[in-house]
């Protein structure tokens, strides 16, 4: 007899709202990315000298792998602090969402050399196909990490107020667009700097 | 049902750390594999090999990322089910990679 709503035949997922909806979110995101690399193969193959040139003569696989370091390491010390938070060790979270930052901005910095370089041997995204691509994935993909350093920078400066920060359902579901963003550098990274054999030695 | 929550069943720590050496370790991998360029004799088994150890070794570094340190295996199934199936066609999409034009073409 009671009017309280019926729930016992509506779908309850037992899924925290915050990380479903970034769930749905990261899948849209897979989506957009999926465009750039298939534009990406599909032009690669056609323009196979180009793009095999353009990427031996002019990226720099090491500052590459310098920052495939930095994305993972920040990966890994992001999962660590949401660990400590979720245990209240506030000076261990602290620790590690700062050692995160520190990486995000590691990867900026050497993408800001990168970018540099390009400019000064007068590298534009006009230049060729290849670099148009080069230019727009990691330029999107830099613009996701500037997104992640925004509320990670906000987070990190909150929790040493007085009042602290102990949210941790909130770094969780930040956690999950971080990896996100480690994520798409893991193809990125092969695509544009290391997967172009060349035929003949 | 210990696998229900993700956090406070069991320690997650060792994992955590085994996955970032992995990352790091396939990173070198695939870093070196590159390097290794197949003799025009070869011809496209060459290309193939090549691409295709590379997008082996991110397809393995992602599905480390997702199920460990973003907790899918540790999550709901229908949420694993509805984020495994975008990530599947992507990873799909990406093989397009080996569809190279030069299958055409004689060396």
């Amino acid at each position: 007899m009671s009017l309280a709503l019926d729930l016992r035949h509506e779908p309850v997922s037992g899924i925290n709202h915050g990380k479903l909806v970034m769930w749905i979110f990261l899948a849209s995101e897979i989506m957009f990315f999926s465009g750039f690399f298939g534009a990406f193969i599909v032009l690669r193959n056609a323009n196979i000298d180009i793009f095999t040139q353009s990427s031996a003569e002019h990226l720099n696989v090491a500052l590459a792998s310098l920052n495939t370091v930095f994305l993972i390491s920040s990966s890994l010390t992001m999962a660590l602090s949401i660990y400590h938070l979720e245990r209240n060790n506030k000076a261990l979270f602290q620790v590690f969402l700062g050692i995160t930052l520190l990486c995000a901005f590691g990867f900026l910095v050497v993408k800001y050399f990168e970018y540099s370089a390009k400019f000064h041997h007068h590298i534009y995204p006009r230049t060729n196909i290849f670099f148009a691509f080069y230019f727009l994935m990691t330029g999107f993909h830099g613009l996701h990490v500037v997104g992640g350093i925004i509320p990670m920078a906000w987070m990190f400066v909150r929790s040493f107020t007085k009042k602290g920060y102990t949210n941790a359902r909130r770094v969780e579901v930040l956690g999950l667009y971080w990896h996100f963003v480690d994520l798409v550098w893991i193809f990125l990274f092969p695509a544009l700097y290391l997967l172009f054999p060349t035929l003949h030695p | 049902m210990s696998h229900d929550h993700d956090h406070g069943h069991g320690n997650v720590l060792p994992s955590y750390y085994k996955v970032f050496g992995a990352l790091m370790l396939f990173t070198a991998l695939t870093v070196g594999a590159a390097q290794i360029h197949f003799p025009a004799s070869m011809g496209q088994t060459g290309v193939l090999i090549n691409l295709g150890i590379g997008l082996l070794i991110a397809t393995f570094k992602v599905l480390m990322v997702l199920y460990i340190f973003m907790h899918l295996k540790f999550d709901n199934k229908y949420l694993r089910a509805f984020i495994l199936v975008p990530v599947f066609l992507f990873i799909i999409l990406v093989f397009a990679l080996t569809t190279l034009e030069t299958f055409h073409h004689p060396f």
